[in-house]
C-alpha cells in the first residue's frame, strides 16, 4: 500500500507557519497564564509552587461565586429573551419585499457599534435625570434609577444586550428560513397545518443549525461581558452588575494578585468550554 | 375522490407577455392514474400548482366534480402532493409523518390507527414506523412521503411531481411499480407529471402531451405512441421519435409531411428497390446498433442517411456484413400524414 502513498515530510514545513501562529497566539499566553496560576511569584528571582492553592482559594471566594451566579443569571437570561425574539423578528421580515435589504441593514446596525459605545448610549439614554429612556419611565409614574437600584441596573444591562444582540439571532435565522425550500411550506397547507404546526414542524427543525451557532456565540460572548456594566455602574450597584471577568480585572489589574488572578482565568475559561460543551452535546444527542 | 375537470383554464403571470397556459381542456375521470407529460417550460408546474391551489387561475374554470374549486385554498381542496424530493416533517417519526394529514382533520383515533396500518403494509413501511426521516434513504423518504399523500381515506386528488428525479435508478421502477399498485387499489385520481417518457407510459391510464401551446394530445399509452395527433407528440414520445420526411418521399399526396414509428419499417437487403413505389425509400447507413438477436437474425437500430432526412429503423437487420456507408432499401408499412403539424391522414402501405 506504501507505494500508492508516498512519504513526503516536506509538507511539514507547510504546516510550520500555522503551529507558530498558534503557538504564539494561544497555547504561550495561555500556559503563561498556567504557570502564574501554580506559584506565588514575588519578585523576579523569589517564586514558590503553591500546587492548587490559589484554585482552592478562587473556588472558595464568595465574592467569585457571586459573580458566577450572576453571571449565569445574566446568559441564561439574554438567551431567554433574544433567542424567542430573534426568532419572531427573523418570522416578521418578509422574504421577497424590495424593503428586505434595508430592513436587513437596519437590523444589523447594532451589530456594528463598538461594545464601550452601546455602554455609554445605554448610560445616557437610561439616565434618570436626562435620559430619553429614563426620564421617560419615570414620567409614567415608574420610579426608575439604574445608579441605585440593583434590579434597575440588572434590567437595563439585560436590554441593553437584548438590543445589541438580538439581530445577530434573527439575522442567523432569517438566513435559515430563506433556505427552506417552498414545498414544505406547500405541503404543510395541503396537510391543512396550522401556523403554529408550520412553525414547530417545518421552521423549527430546518433552523436548528443556526440557532446551535446563535446559542453558542451567544453563551460564549455574554460569557466574557466586561465593558457594558463597567460602562453603566462600573459593576454596581455595589456588586449587583459585576460579573466574572470585571471581578477578574479587578483582582489582576487593581489589586494585581496575579497568582489567583491566573487560577480564576483558568477556572473561567474551562466553564467557558463546559458550557459550550454540555449545550452541544445535549443538543447533538437529542437527535439521535 | 373526484374526477377533474379544466375548462379553458388559463393562466398568465403578473407583468409576464404571455400567458403560461392558455385554454386548456382536459377531463379526468375519478380514480384515474392521469400523466402530464411536457418537456420543461411547458407549464407543467404551474398546472400543478393550479391543481394544488398555490396559484389562481386566471382564466377558466377548474372543477372537481361538479364543484368549482378555481378559487378555493389548497388546505379546502382535500388534494396531496409529492414533491421533486422527499418533503417530510423532519422533527416527527415515519409514523407521526403518516398520521399528520389524518391528525389535522381532526379524524377519530380508530380511523388513525387504521388508516396507518394500512398504508404501512401497502408500503412496507412497518419496520420504519418509529424512524426519524434523517435515518432514512432517499426512496425510504419518497416511499413515505407517497405514504403521506395516499393516508387521507377521502383525498380527493394526488398530485405528483416528477417524484422520480432523487430516487436512484436502481429503485426507481420499485417505487413506480409500488404507486402504480396503490392507485390501482386505492382507486385514488392521480396526476403524474413528468419529462420521462417512460415514466408517464408505464404509469398512467391516459396521457396528456404539454406544450407551452397546451395540451396536444390526451389518450391512452398506445394512443399516444402509436396515433400522434401532432408532429411533437410523435418527435416527443418514442425513443428515438418519430421518422419525419416529406410527404413525397414515401409517395403520400394528401399531407405536407409523413411520419413513422422506427418500428414501422424493414430493411431490404443491400439493393436498393429500382422504382420509385408508395412506401419504399432508400438511403446509405449512418450507424448500427445491435440490441440483439432473435431467432439467430440480430436485431437493432439503423440509422440511415436519405435524399429527405435521416432516418431510424428498428428491426431485423437483414445481413450481417452490412456496415456504415452501405446502401440500402426501406420499405415503410405504415405513416401518418401531417399538414400544419396535425394530423390529417393514417396510411398503410400493402
Amino acid at each position: 500500500m506504501s507505494s500508492f502513498k508516498p512519504q513526503n515530510n516536506r509538507a511539514w514545513i507547510g504546516v510550520l507557519p500555522v503551529l507558530l501562529v498558534v503557538a504564539f497566539s494561544a497555547v504561550v499566553p495561555l500556559m503563561t497564564v498556567v504557570n502564574y496560576s501554580v506559584q506565588d511569584i514575588l519578585d523576579f528571582n523569589t517564586r514558590f509552587f503553591v500546587g492548587f492553592e490559589w484554585y482552592q482559594e478562587t473556588l472558595n471566594d464568595q465574592r467569585f461565586i457571586d459573580a458566577f451566579i450572576r453571571q449565569v443569571g445574566f446568559s441564561l437570561t439574554i438567551l431567554v429573551v433574544e433567542l424567542p425574539l430573534g426568532i419572531a423578528v427573523a418570522k416578521g421580515i418578509p422574504k421577497e419585499s424590495r424593503f428586505t435589504p434595508i430592513i436587513l441593514i437596519l437590523l444589523a446596525l447594532p451589530l456594528l457599534i463598538p461594545w464601550n459605545v452601546v455602554g455609554t448610549i445605554w448610560q445616557i439614554f437610561a439616565r434618570p435625570d436626562i435620559g430619553l429612556l429614563g426620564v421617560g419611565i419615570n414620567a409614567l409614574g415608574i420610579s426608575y434609577n439604574y445608579t441605585v437600584e440593583p434590579l434597575h441596573a440588572w434590567l437595563t444591562l439585560v436590554a441593553m444586550d437584548v438590543w445589541h444582540w438580538t439581530s445577530l439571532i434573527a439575522l442567523l435565522s432569517f438566513a435559515g428560513l430563506t433556505a427552506i425550500p417552498k414545498p414544505f411550506y406547500q405541503a404543510a397547507e395541503l396537510d391543512c397545518a396550522n401556523r403554529w404546526q408550520v412553525f414547530r414542524h417545518v421552521e423549527l427543525p430546518r433552523l436548528r443549525g443556526v440557532l446551535i451557532i446563535g446559542v453558542l456565540l451567544r453563551l460564549m460572548d455574554s460569557f466574557m461581558i466586561y465593558t457594558e456594566p463597567f460602562v453603566l455602574t462600573g459593576g454596581g450597584p455595589g456588586n449587583s452588575t459585576t460579573m466574572l471577568s470585571q471581578h477578574l480585572a479587578t483582582m489582576a489589574v487593581g489589586q494585581f494578585d496575579l497568582g489567583p488572578a491566573a487560577a480564576f482565568s483558568v477556572i473561567y475559561f474551562l466553564f467557558i468550554l463546559l458550557f459550550c460543551w454540555l449545550f452541544y452535546t445535549s443538543v447533538v444527542r437529542t437527535d439521535d | 375522490m373526484a374526477g377533474i375537470s379544466l375548462d379553458n383554464l388559463s393562466f398568465k403571470y403578473p407583468g409576464a407577455q404571455d400567458a403560461t397556459l392558455s385554454k386548456l381542456n382536459l377531463n379526468i375521470a375519478n380514480g384515474e392514474a392521469h400523466a402530464l407529460l411536457g418537456a420543461s417550460g411547458a407549464g407543467k408546474t404551474t398546472l400543478l400548482n393550479i391543481l394544488s391551489g398555490l396559484l389562481r387561475p386566471t382564466g377558466g374554470v377548474l372543477r372537481f366534480d361538479d364543484l368549482d374549486v378555481s378559487n378555493q385554498q389548497g388546505r379546502e381542496r382535500n388534494v396531496a402532493q409529492v414533491f421533486q424530493f422527499p418533503v417530510l416533517y423532519e422533527s416527527l417519526t415515519v409514523a407521526e409523518n403518516l398520521a399528520f394529514p389524518l391528525k389535522t382533520k381532526k379524524l377519530q383515533s380508530k380511523v388513525i390507527t387504521q388508516r396507518l396500518d394500512y398504508i404501512c403494509s401497502e408500503l412496507e413501511l412497518d419496520e420504519l414506523r418509529s424512524v426519524k426521516p434523517a435515518k432514512l434513504s432517499l426512496f425510504q423518504k419518497q416511499l413515505v412521503a407517497v405514504g403521506k399523500a395516499l393516508v387521507r381515506p377521502d383525498v380527493s386528488l394526488v398530485l405528483l411531481d416528477e417524484p422520480l428525479t432523487a430516487v436512484e435508478p436502481r429503485v426507481k421502477w420499485r417505487l413506480r411499480q409500488t404507486l402504480r399498485r396503490v392507485q390501482a387499489d386505492l382507486k385514488v385520481t392521480m396526476i403524474y407529471v413528468t419529462h420521462d417518457q417512460t415514466e408517464a407510459l408505464t404509469f398512467a391510464d391516459r396521457v396528456s402531451v404539454l406544450t407551452a401551446g397546451g395540451i396536444l394530445q390526451t389518450g391512452t399509452p398506445e394512443e399516444v405512441y402509436a396515433s400522434p395527433e401532432h408532429e411533437f407528440v410523435g418527435h416527443f414520445v418514442g425513443s428515438p421519435g418519430m421518422n419525419f420526411l416529406p410527404a413525397n418521399a414515401l409517395g403520400v399526396a394528401d399531407a405536407e409531411r409523413v411520419g413513422f414509428r422506427p418500428e414501422w419499417a424493414t430493411l431490404t437487403g443491400n439493393q436498393p428497390s429500382s422504382a420509385q413505389k408508395r412506401g419504399h425509400l432508400h438511403g446509405s447507413v449512418l450507424r448500427i446498433r445491435v440490441q440483439g438477436a432473435k431467432a439467430g437474425k440480430p436485431f437493432g437500430l439503423v440509422t440511415m442517411a436519405t435524399s429527405q432526412g435521416e432516418i431510424a429503423i428498428r428491426g431485423y437487420i437483414p445481413d450481417t456484413s452490412i456496415t456504415a456507408g452501405d446502401s440500402l432499401g426501406v420499405c415503410v408499412h405504415r405513416c401518418i400524414g401531417y399538414t400544419n403539424e396535425l394530423k390529417v391522414s393514417d396510411i398503410e402501405f400493402l
